[in-house]
């Protein structure tokens, strides 16, 4: 007995360990690229399969010009802010930057990155203009200077199940539906338990559940800010200075997301629901992703496709993003001019359409326009939600700050740890003193 | 000539004449700082220079980016008090931190006194038992995500045999400091293992040897020896384990990101997000110089409390 009990407590406290022995995708953190005297040090945050894709891309260009290398160093977005902050205090910045075009008018207003308006078609450069939505031009300016070039539009949609779909009696390409009740009777049907029952029935149990609809838990700032201005509702008001996430238009926001969890029981509770591995294990029908989504779900074996954001209010919207390229200020002569062809070279037609190979939208018209929906279909259909009514960022040099107030409020709500008011009253409060300080 | 009665043993000084005669004392205390002083050197330059600084940094409204550094004298300790999260945190970190040290010191004597036993191979065990401790917080937080998530945890498929149905460990706010406090308490119970390890060899065997003669059964040894004369080196790992997981922030960090809502923010968590994600560091260091200050409270009454009852 004495022994069979060491054994189970050595079991217990080295089970961990057998953990660290399985197989692990190897994350190609660093990069070197070609052996070219001219290094260009490339940081970005692609740290999921575009990033592949986005290496795939440095090593054709370094082949294409062979007097330059790259060392290409990607680093998870949060962490690849913080350690850019403390590049840039110590002087020592890559050469090209990354982010996302809600960082830009923090990093403007700190004047470390280059105004490179130069590189445009109308500041004499070679850059199209006139080949990128207004939305994603006006996403790469801060105060009149345009300090980005544009890599892609990236934002959200939905994958869908259409085994779960045509298990339900539901057409997978059917119209999505346009209103809240209409996406409920969708979800209701389904989420199954383990008796097969969904949640219209009396005798479905909420405790076993083995098909959920919906997880609200994916990414919840993006899609309550969406479903804010399906609502007519903002973040912040016209003028820029009041928070206004607590109106009438972000209280129902956000009660309706609340109400798939605990009201219509077609969604768990955020926290410690993992929605990208219950999508590849069957046991999510729809899940709330991006476009970033493709590679990921052509490596699963599930039956899927790409839908638009879900609509609840009374006008679509979605949220979307720009990978943006930036120089530091401080960078010149051959390293300049090396990285300008690295730039000008991701920003061919031809070399668009491959980046679209990671799932992303391409940030050139003409790039998209030549997309075919065989081969790109979720890029298509993301692509052109993003254009019809996709919008950006709320354009402050403390977006970030206002997110990282905003989101524990979202999660609490989604976890029934708070009210919808007071979670809204209490996120508004700390963003209002926020953008209060930044005036 | 220095004289008709030299000293015994003058023969063997080997001082230059210039140097003034030094007593033992004395040369104990030269020698003492000459052993010091490499530390000295590393502490002044890389760590007292840095708490000058963040102290002098909580005082201003300092972006590390931003050209302006306005001074705001005790306007970020007034914010502070305000700060209902991070008294929040504050309370997250003080129960977190009960539970680790308490839970770390257990487990560590068990496996001290386990792997001190007359057993074969007990090499062989202690250096297993230490593996954890090599490994870092990032690789810790992964694995222990694995293990502890909800739908496809092993820890949940173990407990299913028992009939337990899922739980949601790091997703539950009542749950979520505990597990946090689990994965750690596995990761670090080695180091204090071999504080205890060294500290029952220090035991005098003759003690034990007496009390069995008095009929001493296991219970009574342990309460009545092993226990007491263990004091110094339980006080030890307590003081370096408050001060070590009051600073948690990666098991947080990469477990669950602060949540569900705020429920595993610990000040450490918060101090990185106010100064490295919103680019406060004026603030942060404000919050630092404060968590600093607590600890440093919290050190001198856990010496005045346990070091009462300590035999040396």
């Amino acid at each position: 007995m004495k022994k069979v009990l060491t054994f189970a407590i050595l079991l217990t406290l080295l089970l961990p360990l057998s953990v660290t022995a399985q197989d692990a995708e190897p994350t190609p953190d660093v990069a070197m690229l070609g052996e070219g005297e001219l290094n260009i040090s490339y940081w970005n945050g692609l740290s999921g399969s575009d990033g592949v894709t986005m290496n795939e891309m440095l090593a054709d260009f370094v082949v294409d010009n062979p007097d330059i290398s790259v060392t290409s160093e990607i680093i998870p977005w949060n962490t690849l802010y913080a350690k850019l902050q403390a590049a840039f205090v110590a002087g020592n910045p890559p050469d090209l930057i990354l982010m996302h075009a809600s960082e830009v008018p923090q990093y403007a207003s700190y004047g470390v990155v280059k105004d490179l308006g130069y590189l445009y078609e109308s500041g004499g450069g070679w850059f199209p203009d006139e080949d990128v939505s207004a939305i994603t031009y006006a996403g790469m300016q801060w105060e009149g200077t345009i300090y980005g070039i544009p890599l892609d539009n990236h934002g959200r949609g939905l994958w869908i199940n259409i085994d779960h779909f045509e298990a339900a009696g539901l057409d997978p390409n059917m119209d999505q539906p346009t209103t809240f009740e209409g996406w409920v009777e969708l979800f209701q049907q389904l989420t199954l338990d383990a008796d097969g029952n969904n949640p219209t029935s009396d005798d479905f149990n909420v405790d076993n559940v083995v098909q959920w609809a919906y997880g609200v838990g994916n990414w919840p700032l993006a899609d309550f800010l969406t479903l804010l201005i399906q609502h007519g509702g903002s973040m912040v008001s016209e003028d820029g200075s009041t928070i206004t996430i607590n109106s009438e238009a972000g209280i129902r926001a956000l009660s309706q997301y609340q109400d798939l969890v605990y009201e219509y029981q077609v969604s768990p509770p955020a926290a410690g629901f993992d929605t990208w591995g219950a999508f590849a294990a069957g046991q999510l029908a729809v899940i709330p992703t991006g476009t970033w989504f493709r590679n990921f779900a052509s490596t699963l074996d599930v039956n899927g496709q790409a839908w638009t954001t879900v609509q609840f209010g009374e006008q679509p919207s979605t949220w979307f993003g720009i990978h943006t390229f930036l120089i530091p200020d401080s960078l010149e002569g051959d390293k300049l001019a090396a990285v300008e062809r690295l730039l000008q070279w991701m920003s061919d037609s031809e070399n668009q359409v491959y980046w679209a190979g990671s799932g992303q939208v391409p940030a050139l018209l003409s790039a998209q326009a030549v997309l075919d929906p065989e081969n790109y279909p979720s890029n298509i259909v993301m692509g052109q939600s993003f254009t019809d009514y996709g919008f950006l960022d709320f354009k402050s040099t403390v977006t970030q700050e206002l997110y990282a107030a905003l989101d524990p409020e979202l999660d609490a709500v989604l976890n029934g740890l708070k009210s919808v008011e007071d979670a809204l009253n209490d996120g508004a409060e700390r963003m209002q003193a926020i953008l209060d300080r930044a005036e | 000539m220095t004289g008709a009665s030299a000293r015994p043993g003058a023969g063997l000084d080997w001082r230059p004449a210039w140097l003034p005669e030094i007593n033992l004392k004395r040369r104990e205390e030269i020698a003492a700082w000459l052993f010091l002083t490499p530390f000295l050197i590393f502490f002044a330059v890389f760590i007292g220079r840095a708490m000058f600084a963040a102290v002098q940094m909580s005082f201003y409204d300092w972006h590390a980016l931003r050209p302006s550094r306005p001074f705001v004298s005790f306007e970020n300790y007034e914010e502070l008090l305000r700060d209902d999260v991070f008294w929040f945190a504050l309370k997250n970190t003080i129960v977190f931190t009960a539970m680790t040290v308490a839970g770390t010191t257990v487990v560590a004597l068990a496996a001290a006194l386990a792997v001190t036993q007359p057993v074969r191979q007990a090499n062989f065990f202690r250096v297993l038992l230490y593996m954890p401790s090599l490994f870092s917080v990032g690789a810790v937080g992964l694995i222990w995500v694995w293990l502890l998530n909800s739908q496809f945890g092993v820890i949940n498929y173990g407990l299913s045999f028992f009939g337990i149905r899922p739980v949601n460990w790091l997703g539950d706010p009542a749950l979520v400091l505990p597990a946090l406090s689990l994965t750690t308490i596995w990761w670090a119970f080695g180091f204090p293992m071999l504080i205890f390890i060294a500290g029952l060899q220090g035991i005098p065997e003759h003690l034990y040897e007496a009390a069995r003669i008095d009929g001493a059964n296991a219970r009574q040894l342990f309460f009545n020896i092993t226990l007491p004369l263990l004091r110094p080196t339980i006080l030890f790992v307590t003081v370096t384990g408050v001060i070590g997981h009051f600073q948690v922030y990666g098991q947080p960090f990469i477990m669950t990101n602060g949540g569900p809502g705020r429920s595993s923010y610990t000040v450490i968590f918060y101090f990185y997000h106010t100064a490295w994600a919103s680019f406060r560091m004026g603030y942060g260091a404000a919050v630092a110089v404060a968590l600093a200050v607590i600890m440093a409270v919290v050190t001198v009454v856990q010496f005045l409390v346990i070091s009462r009852r300590v035999e040396y």
